[in-house]
Order: structure tokens, then sequence, then C-alpha cells
């Protein structure tokens, strides 16, 4: 994959990691993973490679559809402030994504700039989930992580693997079915969609 | 297909076909017909256990099934804990009083998820490959996410929240493991995934070291090692109580399973030693971290939890050591931890019935006030300490015996002195739940006193077995049959 298409993703990821709106975020990770489906079906060369394609594609479309029909069933009377300002996010993205890539010395990926782009996604995806307190962006977060690991599985040496994306995809549209479950009965019992208010248990 | 493989299908089949079919049931047979199922799963099970004794060191490996000591193990683990979470539900469904779904499905909606995660955990101990084990880890998360938040209550919400996206988060970095592993073997279809090709990773020592621990530390979350165990404590304690039995005794030594199928097949890359160093770390720190909150007053069930912290740590060492002293305990350890911990759990219903307070503060002196139960709470305590004849101390000698054995002398020392640790503060736990001040209770209030007699009987039965296991276990061919693994 080019370095510039890889920035794009990485850039993408990064914007999550910073918007606010819970719609514009969905609409992030939707056009990051569509990035991915361009270029699989630009690398494909055989039959099952189109199939990846196709399951990442559907799995994007379907959490894209399965999201903003959550956030149109949970609308919040006040925006969910994070726990942390957009700025120091964004360093701590950055900073996280450093440190994966100094501590990872390999994942045998075709480049390392690859590798460094997988690496600064799933960081990106753990910075959401830690410092966001709206739940809908807790799920945001993994599918961050997810595209990170599909862009993993396009960069492997030889191509991707029709096993990976597809597992990936099933798996995904799976956690997320349950997590929007779960974000709806959450927002149905404190009102909001704020983590915050999901904090008793502790020791 | 050999009759183990069809066997191994027909005990995944079996749940899977009765989730299906609860949904569809009469409301009045749904209990009848979880019953039913969960008998025909556990009997399936039971003939495989006795099939792979009688051909010890012969696994059984295909492209999709493997079915070996280990696995058969776990399986059995999972079916009685399974049947006895099953039999004991009725009496959890009576008493709730309210559910995540419509309260007319409710028993519907509990069995089918209880029923599609207990396939899921039937069907990971026999997955032919990493890749398919992933997956139904995944599968366990979903199906188990909806059982833990099944009250519908704030904190069991709060508590299958951060089960869903920690765990979920976890099996990300665990899949990103597996796609490095995938980079280093030759093929790209789901053989290159079985564990017997694992061992042809050929992109460097490094490289595999760095996927293996990428798969390690995303397995950890998924079965509680600390410092990745947030969510541990609090899905045990808000889950219903049946349901916290099957996440304890069955879901974390599962997908243990998978972390010690991975060590074992990838240690000629990476290197035994250095397979076996990562599972020693998250073992002692897990024991270290679950010691000081054996010795706070916690309620029932979150100290049951704590003490899971403690098992997998103690499991995560014996496979770390990986003698065959060491294995034998692991094995007894498996097992006596299933059995002691469920019932700690099943008592839970009718200790809250009892005493409601418990689901937020400790409780004290239930032996005076409700002996059958206090009988019950503290077998199991008991036994989860490790005081003797428990299997659990057996296993704990074992252990710690192989892990000199293996010339570990540091991390074995350090073992007996946190077990030592743990052991003092459940021993005072169990002095305080059993025989402790009585709080003034409602004496008539003593629900199901000869169900749970027969639960104790039973339970200390299998304990006993356990036991005199434990000693006949070591230098047996089924130890030998765990050391091998699938090679």
């Amino acid at each position: 994959m080019s370095g510039g298409l890889l920035w794009i993703l990485v850039a993408i990821g990064l914007a999550v990691v910073v918007i606010r709106r819970r719609s514009v975020a969905v609409a992030l990770v939707t056009a990051q993973a569509l990035v991915l489906v361009g270029f699989a079906l630009d690398d494909a060369k055989a039959a099952g490679d189109v199939v990846a394609a196709g399951a990442l594609a559907v799995r994007a479309v379907a959490l894209a559809a399965l999201f903003l029909l959550l956030v149109s069933r949970t609308r919040e009377l006040r925006p969910v402030h994070a726990r942390v300002p957009p700025l120091v996010r964004a360093v701590a993205a950055i900073a996280f994504a450093l440190a994966l890539t100094w501590l990872v010395p390999t994942l045998g990926l075709d480049s390392r700039n690859g590798e460094r782009a997988v690496l600064a996604l799933v960081a990106f995806g753990i910075v959401t989930v830690a410092t966001r307190r709206a739940t809908l962006f807790h799920v945001l977060g993994i599918v961050l992580v997810e595209n990170g690991l599909a862009l993993a599985a396009l960069e492997l040496p030889g191509g991707g693997s029709l096993t990976i994306e597809v597992g990936v995809a099933v798996d995904l549209m799976l956690i997320a079915l349950v997590a929007g479950v779960f974000h709806e009965r959450i927002f149905a019992e404190f009102g909001t969609g704020d983590s915050a208010a999901l904090r008793t248990l502790r020791d | 297909m050999t009759s183990r493989e069809q066997l191994a299908w027909a005990i995944v089949a079996a749940p899977t076909i009765v989730a299906v079919l609860v949904v569809l049931t009469p409301r009045r047979a749904v209990t009848a017909l979880a019953v039913a199922g969960a008998l025909v799963t556990a009997g399936l099970a039971l003939v495989l256990g006795v099939l792979e004794l009688r051909s010890l060191g012969a696994p059984v490996v295909g492209k999709w099934v493997v079915v070996d000591a280990a696995g058969v193990l776990l399986v059995s683990v999972v079916a009685v804990v399974g049947l006895a979470t099953v039999l004991v539900s009725p009496a959890y469904l009576a008493g709730a009083d309210s559910s995540l779904g419509p309260a007319h499905r409710q028993r519907h909606t509990y069995f089918a998820a209880l029923y599609a995660f207990w396939a899921a955990l039937l069907a990971v101990p026999l997955a032919g490959n990493l890749g398919a084990a992933w997956l139904l880890i995944e599968a366990t998360t979903a199906a188990s996410a909806l059982l833990v938040g099944f009250s519908g209550k704030a904190r069991s919400l709060e508590a299958a929240w951060k089960y869903l996206i920690l765990t979920s988060l976890g099996l990300g970095v665990a899949l990103l493991g597996i796609v490095a592993l995938v980079g280093g073997i030759p093929g790209r279809g789901i053989g290159a995934l079985s564990w017997r090709a694992l061992d042809t990773y050929s992109s460097g020592q490094q490289s595999a070291l760095v996927a293996y621990v990428l798969l390690v530390a995303g397995l950890a979350a998924k079965i509680g090692w600390a410092p990745v165990h947030n969510w541990l404590p609090d899905a045990h304690s808000e889950a219903p109580p049946p349901v916290s039995a099957l996440l304890s005794a069955a879901l974390l030594p599962v997908v243990l399973l998978v972390a010690w199928r991975s060590e074992h097949a990838l240690a000629p890359v990476i290197g035994v030693r250095a397979g076996q160093d990562v599972l020693i770390f998250f073992g002692l720190v897990s024991l270290a971290v679950a010691i000081p909150f054996l010795w706070r007053s916690l309620p029932w069930k979150r100290l049951l939890a704590y003490s899971s912290l403690e098992h997998m740590g103690v499991i995560a060492l014996g496979i770390g050591f990986g003698t065959p002293l060491a294995l034998a305990g692991v094995a007894v350890h498996i097992a006596a931890h299933a059995v002691a911990k469920s019932i700690g759990f099943y008592a839970a219903t009718p200790l809250v019935e009892h005493e409601p307070r418990a689901t937020e503060r400790s409780v004290t002196g239930i032996a005076r006030t409700y002996p059958a139960l206090g009988g019950v709470m503290g077998l199991s305590l008991g036994a989860l300490a490790g005081l003797p004849p428990s299997p659990l101390f057996l296993s704990e000698v074992l252990i710690v015996a192989g892990g000199f054995q293996a010339g570990r002398s540091w991390p074995a020392a350090a073992t007996a002195l946190l077990l030592a640790l743990g052991f003092l503060g459940l021993a005072h736990a169990l002095l305080e739940t059993t025989v402790g001040k009585a709080r003034c209770r409602d004496g008539t209030l003593r629900p199901g006193s000869r169900a749970l007699a027969m639960l104790g009987g039973i339970s200390l039965a299998l304990l006993l077995g356990l036991s005199a296991l434990a000693l006949w276990l070591p230098g047996s061919d089924l130890v030998d049959a765990l050391l091998a693994g699938i090679s």
C-alpha cells in the first residue's frame, strides 16, 4: 500500500480520537473501512481476495447503518464531553502509537510503514476507548482497532487472508450488535449514553 | 472421521440445536427442554471422556477438530459445570424480578443465551486451529455479555459493558498477534493456523515472540489475568449466580487452554523457556494482585471473583513450569477449582434470599442461621483456600514442586509464599462467613435446604475423589498425554 494511503488511514484514525460528534465519527470509521476495501479490490489477485474485500465492504456498510440507527434512537440532550480535551487526546494517541512502534520491533508485514500504520490504528482505538465517555465511542474504538487488523491482513506478505477478513467481519458485527443492545439499554436506564454513569462497581 | 471426531461435532451441535429450539418452544416447556438438552450434552461429553481415556497419547488432529487429553479435560469440566448450571437456573429464574428482554420471554432469552454460550465454550477446546479458537472465544463474549447483563439492572449493565468492551479490545490485540503469525507461515487458508502448522513459522524468532506476546497478552484480558483483569470482579459479581459459575469455572480455563496450546505449538520457534516465561509472569502478577483482595471483607461473589484471579494465576504458573508434576497439578487444579467455585456461586442464589444485603457487603455467621447454606459456602471456601485435604491444596503442592523440578526456584518460592498469604486471607473469610457473628435474620426463610444439602454432598464426594486423583496422577499416562499435547 502506498505511503499516502497509509497516511490517510492514520489521519482518519486520529480524527476519530479528537472528533466530538458521534455521527461524524461513524462516518470516519466507515470511510476508513471503505478505503481499505478499495485497496483490497485493487490488490485482488484471486476470487478469494475479492470475497475478502466484499466481506470488509458488507461489514463497513452494515456497521455504519447500525451505528447511525443507534445515534438516531439515542439522541443526547447535551453532548457527552470526553474525560480529556481533544488536544490532550491527540497527544496521548500519538505518544502511545510511537511507543507501540518502538516496543514492537516487527510484525512480519510487507512494509515497516504498513506495520507502523497498523500499530497506530490499534493505539488510536485503545486511546479512544480509554478517554471517551460516550458509550458509542467505546465501540468505535474497537472498530478502529479492527480496521487496523484488516489493514494488517492486507499487508501480509503474499496478499491478504480470506479467513482473517471474513472472521473479523463476522466477529465485529456480532460484537457490535450486542454492544448496540447494551448501548440502548444503558440509554434507557440512565437517560444518557455517558459511561460516567457506569462507575459504581469499585473495590 | 473417527468416533471421537464425530462425538466432538455432536457435543457442539447438541447445545447449539437446543439454543435454537428454546426460542421456538412454548414457555411452559422451556425448562424441561433445557434440562433434557443439558443431560444429552453432558452425556455425550462423558462418552468422549471415556473414549479419550482409552486412547491416551493418540490425539485426533483434523482440519477443524482436535481431540486430545487437555481438550477433553476441559470439555468434561465445561460439560459438568454446564449441566449443573442448567439444573440450578430455574431456582434463579424463579426469583429474578427483571431481565434484559421482555418479561414474558425471560426464560427463552436466558436459556437461548446460556446454551449459545455453552456451545461456544464446548467448541473452543475442540477447535482444530488458532483462528477458529479465536472466533469461538469472541462468540463466548457476545453470548456471555448478554447473560452478565441479564437482570437489566444498572449494576449488571455496567458490568456487562465493561466486560464486552475490555475483552473485545483484548481479543483485538490477540488477533493482531494471530495476523502476525499468519505472516510467517506458508499458505493462507485456514490450515495455516492449525496447531501443528504454527511451528512452521519462518520469519524469525524475534517476530514470532512478538506475535506470541501480543496473542497471550490479548487472551489475558479474557482469562482475567492481572493486570488486565478489571472486568472480572464486576462481571462475576453482577451476573446471575449460575452464569457466574460458568464464567469462572469454565470460560477462564477454556481460554487459558488456547494460551497453553499456543505456547506449546510455538515453543520450537520462540524457545520453550521464552514461552513459559510469559505465562509465569502473568501467573505471578495475578497472584500478587489477587491476594490483597482476599484479605478484605468483600461481598460473597466478589470474593469468589478475586479467588478466580488467584486460581487462574496458579494454573498459568503450572503451565509455565511445564514439568510432569506441575501439569498433573494443573489438571487437578482445573477440575477442583471448577467444583469448588461452582458450588460457591450456586450458593449465592439462596444466600441473597436469606441475606439480601449479601450483594453489597460481606456476610458473616451464615452457618449459625442457615446451616445447610453455611455448610456449602464453607465447603467452597475451604476447598478454594487450599485447606487439606482439599484437592486444590494437593494441586498447589504439585505445581510448586513442579516449579522446583523445572529449576525455577525463585518463581516457585514466590508462588508458595503468595499461596500461603492467599490461604490466610480465605481462611479468615471462611471463619467469618460460616461461624462469625451472625446478624439478625429471618430464621424461617431457608429456601431449598434439602437441595443445598444434596449439592454439598455431591460436591464433597467430587472434591474427595479429586484429592485421591491428585495422589494417583503424577507419573500416569494422562500426564504424559498432557505433556505431549497434540504434537
